[in-house]
């Protein structure tokens, strides 16, 4: 331990850390700009200045370790004058007149800054020096006229996501923040994940869907889950009257620090589906609007038919409606086929594991310091990119990354090794997986492939949708012996946000709809894929509960209207079990309900009691 | 003891900052029983008294010669100058041009402007005052006392004037202390 004291405050710290985390622990404040809880410490804006006893110059906090016996003070007379002139050259650099820019008033940390420090107004005379504002980006708006050269942006693309998308050129006053070799952000490597608008100090980067649409002070914020895939990252929703303004990783969250992809973070605002306002029902071959009552009566007629009945629903449900579906269609109706649209199924691992003994790792922390990746079928560039992020940005750190895919896997550019695999050759492949790592094989990529794992301190072995379909549970028992061989964390990476639920639930049937009389569909929010359209084509009786219109929707007998992701609460399981909710962000409009509330109405007027302990059907 | 004397007027700006100054409502009826009011734009009065002035007000930045005088005056008139609003603490939303130059501005507004037709120039008169880079007025003539805002607001204003009124020096700091 080390003792130092900073404003006469004695205080004991863990060798390695800053004098700004120190003050941190003291809840001592020191005002910073470039310095991010999530970023290495950078030393750029010169803000956190404070007087070290015994050193020549003022020293910056954040880089400055702090050592033993150290006297510390942050809030001279002389540290304020430094504060205020260090505000001064940035304000004075660029084109810093706040009432040009989205983040006045509360939303600009540079901003704040000089109000903390009470400056009315800077002495010296602004630089002139314009700069081109890049507005090439469907989501993202670059203005280095705002921009005060903390490299935040930079930092994040880098050490966070990974991208290496953004990096300045010139010098000095002259510093551009560009893309790639200066190239329009728009044409870019940008993957749209956001996390440098959501950085940025400044208006340097803001984004367009919620520029000037409301301010910290004027949003509320509703924390909860992600329910874009089943990664479960944590995202803050924010609203204004009703009204999405903006998505925002959080910080604090264990699982994914903030960062998001272009899915949960800027896709959301952007849909622009037809909203289903009112309950139909088709009468004469042609749908129209009805009273819930009437659409329920019509869904107790229609179910009323001897034929096979099959009930399907979205995993992106919560799991107390995906657990009230089965409760009321398998246990109640005990229709033919109770399960959900997905194509493939999440492995559960806790219940593999526990089933045949032994301890592997399943979470996906152990992606983030992992250093050697076999990614088998799992492109984590197109799906479940957070968690591609975590991989991404260890691979200049010397991180190996084997593909192995039958389809086109973007992953692939950035791997070490790959290798394509025929699709039905999944068993064979793990078979001369398990065989090479035994009595290393006459191939030599395999070899390689098992000596990069077996040599790697900390592997991980990635399984994604395209690979999970080609093996059965005993192969993904054979798969989980291999981990565990290679001393490998297992993570099985694929489904919606909420199919690791409907696993446990015992909802994964593969979807075979032939010689069924009836069906009746959770679509919820999720756009319905052309297969299933065709197949529900051929049902002589089709419910569907939908947010938006569809063809699915436009073929149905019977449809009710539901809520959509920010409308609803719920419980979410992600892919590594972790259970989260999704909180309810927006009011629905007038006589929609809830996806539970209609599964609750069907069950009332088909007169079945539902069981909805669903906590207890969950692996705790 | 005489009143202290009060003289405002606007350069560079939109009015809204003395706008905001009416805006201060029926509480104006207080601040002139603690000053005369004297010189404004918005009054018979136009220029501050030879005589000079306790507290000198200037909405606006400098954009030309002539708002060069007016400072230039009112800086020699007054004991304390007030900069009030962004124009005139910043420079604001005139000092837009800047990035451009005037020349450029003077193009864009008078000749290739949509709505100019082909005989459009730019006005040449004698008369004119030259115009300059845009500047708040700091960098004309030293100020006492900036009030930021865009426009400040009127709270932020009857504040600062009774205080200047009672002979002090008002401090815009924390809620007061608004940039735009």
């Amino acid at each position: 331990m080390i003792k130092l004291t900073i404003d006469g405050k004695t205080i004991e710290v863990n060798e390695g850390t800053t004098v700004l985390q120190a003050a941190e622990n003291a809840d001592i404040y020191i005002p910073t700009l470039c310095h991010h809880p999530q970023l290495t410490p950078y030393g750029g804006c010169r803000m956190c200045m404070v007087e070290i006893e015994g050193a020549r110059t003022l020293q910056p906090s954040c880089t400055l370790p702090a050592s033993d016996g150290m006297v510390i003070r942050t809030n001279t007379e002389k540290i304020i004058a430094a504060r205020k002139f260090v505000l001064t050259l940035i304000f004075s650099e660029r084109n810093h007149f706040c009432m040009y820019c989205p983040v006045s008033d509360g939303d600009c940390e540079l901003q704040n800054r000089a109000y903390d420090e009470d400056m009315t107004h800077w002495d010296l005379q602004p630089n002139w020096l314009p700069f081109e504002v890049d507005a090439s980006h469907p989501f993202i708006v670059l203005d280095n006229n705002r921009c005060i050269l903390c490299r935040r942006c930079v930092r994040a693309c880098d050490d966070l996501v990974g991208n290496y998308t953004l990096g300045f050129e010139e010098r000095g006053a002259n510093s551009l923040l560009v893309a790639d070799y200066n190239v329009p952000l728009g044409e870019s490597t940008c993957i749209s994940c956001g996390t440098c608008v959501q950085i940025c100090p400044t208006g340097a980067l803001i984004d367009r869907q919620s520029a000037y649409q409301g301010k910290e002070t004027e949003v509320d914020h509703h924390l909860g889950v992600c329910v874009e895939c089943s990664v479960g990252c944590q995202r803050d929703v924010l609203t204004r009257d009703n009204r999405l303004v903006r998505i925002e990783g959080d910080w604090d969250a264990p699982l994914n620090n903030g960062l998001l992809c272009e899915k949960g973070r800027f896709l959301p605002l952007e849909d622009d589906r037809l909203r289903i306002l009112t309950p139909m029902v088709r009468k004469n071959d042609q749908l129209k609007a009805a009273t819930w009552d009437e659409a329920l009566n019509a869904i107790a007629d229609g179910l009323s038919n001897s034929g096979k009945l099959a009930a399907l629903a979205s995993s992106r449900l919560p799991a107390e409606d995906l657990s009230l579906f089965k409760s009321l269609f398998k246990d109640g109706l005990g229709a033919d086929l109770v399960t959900t649209l997905d194509e493939s199924f999440p492995l559960p691992m806790d219940k593999v594991k526990s089933k045949i003994g032994i301890s592997i790792e399943y979470g996906l922390d152990n992606l983030k310091d992992t250093d050697s990746v076999l990614c088998l079928g799992a492109d984590l560039l197109s799906d479940h990119q957070v968690a591609g992020f975590f991989v991404k940005r260890q691979l200049l750190g010397g991180t190996k990354l084997i593909v192995v895919d039958s389809h086109k896997n973007a992953l692939a550019d950035f791997a070490s090794q790959t290798q394509s695999l025929e699709a039905g050759n999944e068993i064979k492949f793990l078979e001369s997986l398990i065989s090479a790592f035994e009595n290393s094989s006459e191939d030599p990529d395999l070899n390689q492939m098992v000596n990069s794992i077996k040599e790697a301190q900390k592997p991980c072995i990635v399984v994604g949708a395209s690979f999970a379909k080609g093996i059965d549970e005993t192969t993904f028992q054979s798969l989980i012996e291999i981990a565990e061989k290679f001393g490998a964390a297992l993570i099985s990476i694929q489904g919606k946000a909420n199919s690791y639920a409907s696993a446990e639930l015992g909802l994964t049937q593969l979807i075979n709809l032939k010689d069924y009389q009836s069906a009746l569909v959770l679509l919820s929010d999720e756009e319905p894929t052309q297969k299933l359209a065709k197949s529900l084509e051929q049902i002589p009786f089709v419910v569907i509960q939908a947010t938006y219109s569809s063809q699915v929707t436009a073929n149905a007998d019977v449809v009710l209207p539901v809520t959509m992701w920010a409308e609803q609460s719920g419980t979410y399981v992600n892919l590594d079990g972790r259970r989260q909710k999704a909180v309810k962000a927006l009011d629905a409009p007038d006589g929609i309900l809830t996806s539970f509330e209609a599964l609750q109405k069907i069950a009332d007027v088909l007169n079945i009691e539902t069981d909805i302990d669903w906590e207890a059907e969950l692996v705790k | 003891m005489t009143k202290p004397t009060v003289a405002s007027d606007w350069l560079c700006g939109c009015a809204g900052c003395h706008m905001s100054i009416l805006d201060i409502d029926e509480r104006i009826l207080q601040i002139v029983e603690l000053v005369d009011l004297r010189a404004t734009p918005i009054t018979d009065l136009k220029e501050p008294d030879e005589g000079g002035v306790t507290v000198g007000i200037l909405e606006g930045g400098i954009n030309n010669t002539y708002n060069e005088e007016v400072a230039k005056k009112m800086r020699a008139r007054c004991k304390i100058l007030v900069a009030l609003g962004d124009c005139a603490v910043f420079g604001g939303v005139p000092a837009m041009r800047n990035f451009f130059g005037e020349k450029a501005a003077l193009q864009r507004a008078y000749v290739d402007a949509e709505s100019n037709d082909a005989e459009a120039m730019i006005p040449v008169n004698p008369e004119l005052a030259e115009m300059t880079h845009v500047r708040a007025v700091h960098e004309v003539v030293p100020v006492d006392l900036h009030i930021p805002g865009c426009p400040p607001d009127p709270d932020v204003i009857f504040y600062a004037l009774a205080e200047l009124a009672q002979g002090r020096i008002p401090e815009i700091k924390d809620e007061k202390l608004h940039w735009h």
